[in-house]
C-alpha cells in the first residue's frame, strides 16, 4: 500500500491524516475478506464431507423395485399361488409436505381410517428416504387415477407396481400354501429379515413362511437424481430384481380337492349320525414310502385371498368369531387329540419288541378288566372272549390291551413310553411347516412333574392302562399317527413328512431336490410286523373288522384301525387310518371328525372317499355304515 | 488554498488520448472484466436449463446487454473530470431524491416492492443509480464542509442529508440498499477524518436505533417498521434451526452448495445443488453458491482475490487523489463495494443476514451492473484527472506520483 502512518494526530496535515484515515478502511477490508476466506476454509475444507453427504442425501432417491415372489406348484406343475400385479399407495415421508391436510384426504380417498394412516407414518419414520405403504392392493379406478390427476394435493404420496398374491383355487391347501404379509417391526431386527425394510413382504405362514428366504427374491434399486420440488431429472444407476425361486409342492391338487371335501362330508354324515357339534376336522394323506404328504388338510379353512393388500377388519373378526371355529388353526400338524383305537397297533408294537407277548398270546375279554377294584370297561359290553393279538387288532378290542398296558407298568421303567416313542410321539415330526405341535406321551417323570396334586403326581397302574388304549394323557397330531402307521406300512422306517418336493428357478430347473429322510427305525422282526399289518388288514376286510362297514365292496386291499377318542365333556372324535394296496402300500391316510361320533361309521368313509380317488376306482362307498367301534 | 480550488483546476493541456489512455488503471479496468466474465460464465451455468427462457444464452445476452452499456458509460465517465460533479451537487442530490419518490409512487411493483421505474427500453432500478448518486453529492458536501470537522451540527447535517434518500430506498422497501448508505455514509465520514468522539456517538446512535427499530419498537410499543420476512431473513443467520420458513431453507441449501463443493469444487456446469435448483436465486443473489459449488475453495478464493484487487486498486486512487473530493469519490465507490461483496458472500456463507444485496459485478442483473461499471467510470475519473490536475501533460508512469513511495 501506498500509505504512511499516521505520525501526529493534530493538526491534522491533510495527506497523513487521509492517509491514516485510508489504512483503517484497507485494514477493514482486509479483515472482513480474511472473515470470509476463513468461514470458506472451514465450510469446504474441514465440514465439506459432511455437507456433500446432506447434497447428495436430498438429490439422490433410491426406491426399491420389488421382486415377483416365487410361484408354488403342486406335484404335478398345477401353479397353487401365483403373482398378479397391483398398485400400492404408500407416502415417502421425506417427501410429505402439511401432513395434516394431506393425511385425512388420503384416508377419505383410500375408504381407510386416518389413524392408521398415523400408525404406519408413525412407524415409518425411521426411514424417511423408503416409501412406507399404506394400502397394498388399490384399484386403478377410481383411487389411483383420482391420485394420479390430483398428485399436486397429495406431495409425498406415491403409487408404486407391486406384486400381490393370487390363489387360483382360492380356498385351497390353506394351511399349507400360507399367506404374506407385511414383516413386522420385530422380525426385522431378526437376522434373517436383516435385509429388508419396513413394509416389505414375508412369509407368514405356511411354505410362505418356512420357504420365505428362498421365494422372496431379491428386490432391486432404482436410484434417481430430482430436483428440488421431488421431480426426477436422471436415473444414476439400477439393479435389477433377482425373482424368487418357485416351489413344487408333494401336493397332489385333485387328492387334495378331494380330501378337503370329505372332511365336510364327514362332519355332514357326523350331523346325520346326531353328533351335532361336529364342526372341525383334519385329513392327512402321505406316501408311507418317502413321507411325501399327498394331501393335508384343516376345517374349517378360508380363502387366503382375504390377506392379499391386508385383512380387512370386518373378515378378521368374522373369522375369529366363536362360530369361526378358529380356521387359521391347522388341525393336522397343531391339533393335538387322544389317539384312541388307532394307537393300539403302536402299543402292539412296544409289546412284541419287548417280548412281554407274542402274537398267539390270547387274553379273554369279558367285556372288561380289573386291577383290584378299578374296572375298566371294553367298548364291547358283553366283551370279546378269548382273543389274540392279531383278532385283537381286528375287533379292536379294548381288554387286550388293558392286559398289556397292566404288564407295563409292572415292568416299571418307561418301556412303553420309549416304544412309543420310537414311533415319533412325543415329537414334532419335521414337517416342512411352521408351528408344528409336538405331542405328548406320558410318563412318570411328566406325571410327577406336572401334577396338580400329591395323588395326581404318582405314576399308577391306571396310567398304564389308559394309554394302552390311546387314551389318558396322551395327546398326539394327525400327521403324528399317519407318520407312526406309515412305519408299520413301509416296515418300519419313521420318515420325515415333506410338502416340499423341488426347488426350481424361474426356467424350471431344479435347484434342490428333497430326498427321502428317514429319521429312526422301529425294529420289528418280520413275523411281529406281519402280525400287525394282518390285524389291521382284519380290521377292513372280515366282517367282525371295525372298518369293514365302511370299506364294504372297495376293489384295493385297504389296511387300517379306526379310533374313537373320548374327550369329555366333548362328544367322541371319530378316527381312522388306512392305508393301501395293504401288501404293498402307496398312500397312507388318517382322518378326524372333531366331536364326530364314531371312527368306523363318520372318520372311516372320509378315509375311503381319498383311496377312492388316489386309485380311480370310483366305488360308491355305502351312504350308511354300521356303528362297531 | 482551499481542497475545492485545488480540486477545480484545469488541465495545462488539451486532451490527449495518448494522454488518456497511459493514465487509465489498467489493472482496475481488467480486474472488472474479468470479475464481470466470471458472473458472466456462472449466471450461464445456473441458468442455461432454465426452463422458463427461450434460448439458454438468454440470461447472458441480458447481461452482456448490461456490459456494453456499462462500459460506454465507464468509458464516458472517466473522460469527465470528476471536480465537475461539484458544482452538479444539488441536482445530483436532489435528482436522485426525486427519482426515488417517483419510484415510490410510479414505480413498477414486483414481489410486494416498488424498486423499478420502467422504462421502453429496459427497467432501471433507481436504488442501484442512487447509491452513487449519494457518493457523489456527499463527496461535494463533506469537501465543501472540509472546515467544519469538529462540528457537530455538520455532522448531523450530513447524517440526515444521507438519511432522507436512505428512508426513500428503505420505503420501497429495500432494506439492503439503505444499508449501503449507511456504509457508504460510514466510511466517507471515516475518510473525510470525522473525530473519533463524533464517530463514537454516531456508532453508539446506530447501535440504539438498530436495538429500537429490531426489539424495543416491536416487542414493546407493537410497531414494527419492518416486514415480518425482513426481520426473519436478517436474524434467521443467528439461529437456523429454530427457523423452518423459507429464509431458513435458502440459508441452509446455500451452505450445502457452498460447502459440498468442498478443495476443487464439482466442475463447472456440474454443481447438483444449482441444477437441481435446491439453490433459490442462483443467477442473482446466491451467485457466490454457484461459484463455490462448481469450482470450490480454490474458485472462491480466486473471486475473493479479484475483489480484494478492486478494492485495492480503489483506496490506492483514493489515496492518489490531490483533492479531498476525489479521495471522497473513491472511498464512497470502495464502501459500496467492500459492503455489498461482504454482505453477499457473508450471507451465502451462513454469517451474514439475508438482505437481497447483489455480488457486485457478477450476479446477474442489468442495473447493477451498469452502475458498478459507472462506479468503476468514477474510479478512473479520479485516477486519471487527479494526475492531469496536477501534473499537467505529463504522462503515467512519473517517478513522483502523489503520496507514492
Amino acid at each position: 500500500m501506498y500509505l504512511e502512518p499516521m505520525r501526529r494526530r493534530r493538526p491534522p496535515s491533510d495527506d497523513t491524516s487521509v492517509a491514516a484515515r485510508l489504512a483503517v478502511l484497507a485494514a477493514a477490508a482486509v479483515l472482513l475478506f480474511a472473515v470470509l476466506l476463513f468461514r470458506l476454509w472451514f465450510l469446504q475444507i474441514l465440514s465439506g464431507d459432511r455437507y456433500a453427504d446432506q447434497a447428495d442425501e436430498q438429490r439422490l432417491r433410491t426406491v426399491a423395485i420389488s421382486a415377483p415372489r416365487g410361484v408354488v406348484y403342486d406335484r404335478d406343475g398345477e401353479p397353487l399361488v401365483v403373482n398378479r400385479a397391483g398398485l400400492s399407495v404408500g407416502i415417502l415421508p421425506m417427501d410429505l409436505r402439511s401432513p395434516e391436510v394431506v393425511v385425512p384426504r388420503l384416508a377419505e380417498v383410500l375408504g381407510m381410517p386416518e389413524a392408521e394412516i398415523w400408525e404406519k407414518l408413525e412407524k415409518g419414520k425411521a426411514d424417511p428416504y423408503r416409501v412406507t405403504v399404506i394400502q397394498a392392493d388399490v384399484p386403478e379406478n377410481p383411487i389411483v387415477s383420482y391420485l394420479k390427476e390430483h398428485g399436486l394435493e397429495f406431495p409425498g404420496v406415491r403409487i408404486e407396481k407391486s406384486y400381490l398374491r393370487s390363489y387360483p383355487r382360492n380356498a385351497f391347501a390353506t394351511h399349507i400354501l400360507g399367506y404374506v404379509g407385511e414383516v413386522s417391526y420385530e422380525d426385522l431386527e431378526k437376522e434373517q429379515f436383516r435385509t429388508l425394510g419396513p413394509g416389505a413382504m414375508v412369509g407368514k405362514d405356511g411354505v410362505e413362511a418356512v420357504y420365505d428366504s428362498k421365494l422372496r427374491g431379491e428386490d432391486g434399486t432404482r436410484t434417481v437424481e430430482v430436483d428440488a420440488s421431488g421431480r426426477p431429472k436422471r436415473m444414476v444407476q439400477e439393479i435389477q430384481p433377482q425373482p424368487g425361486s418357485n416351489l413344487v409342492l408333494t401336493i397332489d391338487s385333485e387328492l387334495q380337492d378331494v380330501a378337503e371335501r370329505a372332511v365336510v362330508e364327514g362332519i355332514e354324515r357326523a350331523h346325520e349320525e346326531g353328533f351335532p357339534d361336529a364342526a372341525g376336522g383334519a385329513i392327512v394323506a402321505l406316501d408311507p414310502r418317502t413321507g411325501e404328504v399327498l394331501a393335508m388338510a384343516s376345517y374349517p379353512d378360508y380363502d387366503l385371498t382375504s390377506w392379499v393388500g391386508g385383512m380387512k377388519t370386518d373378515i378378521y373378526r368374522e373369522l375369529t368369531s366363536p362360530e369361526g371355529n378358529n380356521p387359521f388353526f391347522d388341525r393336522a400338524i397343531k391339533g393335538l387329540y387322544p389317539a384312541a383305537s388307532t394307537f393300539k397297533p403302536f402299543v402292539a408294537a412296544a409289546a412284541l419288541r419287548n417280548d412281554l407277548i407274542d402274537w398267539t398270546t390270547v387274553y379273554n375279554d369279558p367285556g372288561s378288566f380289573r386291577i383290584g377294584e378299578q374296572r375298566w370297561k371294553c367298548w364291547k359290553d358283553d366283551g370279546h372272549g378269548d382273543v389274540n393279538l392279531v383278532e385283537a387288532l381286528m375287533v379292536s378290542c379294548d381288554t387286550y390291551f388293558y392286559n398289556i398296558g397292566a404288564i407295563f407298568y409292572d415292568m416299571k421303567g418307561p418301556i412303553l413310553q420309549d416304544g412309543l416313542e420310537a414311533f415319533g410321539f412325543g415329537r414334532a415330526s419335521g414337517i416342512d411347516l411352521p408351528g408344528e405341535a409336538s405331542g405328548r406321551v406320558p410318563d412318570k417323570d411328566w406325571k410327577r412333574l406336572t401334577g396338580k396334586s400329591e395323588e395326581a403326581r404318582l405314576w399308577k397302574p391306571g396310567d398304564d392302562v389308559n394309554l394302552s388304549i390311546g387314551q389318558g394323557d396322551l395327546l398326539v397330531t394327525p400327521l403324528q399317527l399317519a407318520v407312526a402307521s406309515a412305519a408299520i406300512a413301509n416296515g418300519g422306517d419313521v420318515l420325515v413328512p415333506r410338502v416340499v418336493r423341488q426347488i426350481t428357478d424361474g426356467s424350471g430347473n431344479v435347484i434342490k431336490d428333497f430326498e427321502t429322510e428317514v429319521r429312526g427305525r422301529v425294529d420289528l422282526n418280520p413275523e411281529e410286523l406281519d402280525a400287525i399289518r394282518r390285524g389291521l388288514r382284519l380290521v377292513v376286510s372280515e366282517p367282525n373288522g371295525t372298518g369293514y362297514g365302511a370299506f364294504r365292496g372297495f376293489p384295493i386291499a385297504v389296511a387300517g384301525k379306526t379310533g374313537t377318542a373320548e374327550k369329555k365333556p366333548d362328544d367322541d372324535y371319530a378316527w381312522f387310518m388306512g392305508y393301501a394296496p395293504a401288501s404293498a402300500p402307496e398312500i397312507l391316510v388318517v382322518a378326524i371328525i372333531e366331536k364326530g361320533g364314531h371312527g368306523s361309521s363318520v372318520a372311516a368313509p372320509v378315509v375311503r372317499r381319498v383311496l377312492d380317488e388316489y386309485f380311480n376306482t370310483d366305488s360308491a362307498g355305502p351312504t350308511q355304515v354300521e356303528v362297531t367301534e | 488554498m482551499s481542497v475545492l480550488q485545488r480540486g477545480t483546476d484545469r488541465p495545462s493541456a488539451g486532451f490527449s488520448m495518448g494522454r488518456y489512455l497511459a493514465n487509465i488503471d489498467w489493472v482496475l479496468l481488467i480486474t472488472t472484466l474479468t470479475l464481470v466474465g466470471f458472473g458472466m460464465a456462472m449466471i450461464y451455468s445456473a441458468t442455461h436449463a432454465d426452463k422458463n427462457i427461450s434460448s439458454p444464452t438468454q440470461y447472458v445476452r441480458d447481461q452482456a446487454l448490461g456490459l456494453v452499456v456499462g462500459l460506454l458509460v465507464l468509458v464516458v465517465v472517466s473522460l469527465v473530470d470528476f471536480s465537475w460533479f461539484v458544482g452538479l451537487k444539488r441536482y445530483l442530490y436532489w435528482g436522485n431524491v426525486a427519482l426515488l419518490v417517483l419510484t415510490l409512487l410510479v414505480g413498477a411493483e414486483r414481489m410486494g416492492a416498488r424498486r423499478w421505474i420502467a422504462t421502453p427500453l429496459f427497467d432501471v432500478q433507481t436504488s442501484e443509480l442512487g447509491k452513487l448518486l449519494v457518493v457523489l453529492a456527499l463527496a461535494a458536501f463533506l469537501a465543501e464542509g472540509v472546515e467544519l470537522r469538529g462540528s457537530l451540527r455538520f455532522l448531523l447535517k450530513t447524517v440526515a442529508y444521507v438519511a432522507l434518500p436512505a428512508l426513500l430506498v428503505f420505503l420501497q422497501p429495500d432494506l439492503g440498499t439503505a444499508l449501503v448508505f449507511a456504509a457508504v455514509l460510514g466510511v466517507m465520514l471515516l475518510v473525510w477524518g470525522i473525530k473519533w468522539t463524533h464517530a463514537a456517538l454516531l456508532g453508539g446512535g446506530a447501535l440504539l436505533a438498530t436495538t429500537l427499530v429490531l426489539r424495543v419498537l416491536p416487542q414493546t410499543f407493537g410497531i414494527a417498521l419492518l416486514k415480518p420476512y425482513q426481520l426473519q431473513r436478517l436474524t434467521v443467520f443467528l439461529n437456523p434451526d429454530q427457523d423452518t420458513s423459507g429464509a431458513a431453507y435458502q440459508l441452509s441449501q446455500s451452505k450445502i452448495a457452498v460447502a459440498s463443493g468442498m478443495f476443487s469444487g464439482k466442475g463447472f456446469m456440474d454443481g447438483t445443488q444449482t441444477h437441481l435448483n435446491f439453490l433459490p436465486a442462483h443467477h442473482t443473489d446466491f451467485i457466490f453458491s454457484v461459484v463455490s459449488e462448481e469450482f470450490g475453495f480454490v474458485g472462491s478464493a480466486i473471486l475473493l482475490v479479484l475483489f480484494l484487487v478492486l478494492l485495492w486498486r480503489g483506496i490506492r486512487i483514493a489515496a492518489a487523489s490531490k483533492t479531498l473530493h476525489g479521495t471522497l469519490i473513491a472511498s464512497g465507490v470502495v464502501a459500496i463495494l467492500l459492503f455489498q461483496v461482504f454482505v453477499n458472500v457473508g450471507m451465502t456463507l451462513g454469517i451474514m443476514p439475508i438482505t437481497g444485496i447483489p455480488l457486485p459485478f457478477v450476479s446477474f442483473g442489468s442495473s447493477s451492473l451498469v452502475v458498478f461499471l459507472t462506479a468503476v467510470g468514477l474510479l478512473q475519473s479520479v485516477h486519471v484527472h487527479s494526475r492531469t490536475a496536477l501534473y499537467g501533460g505529463r504522462l503515467r508512469g512519473d517517478q513522483h506520483g502523489p503520496m507514492a513511495a
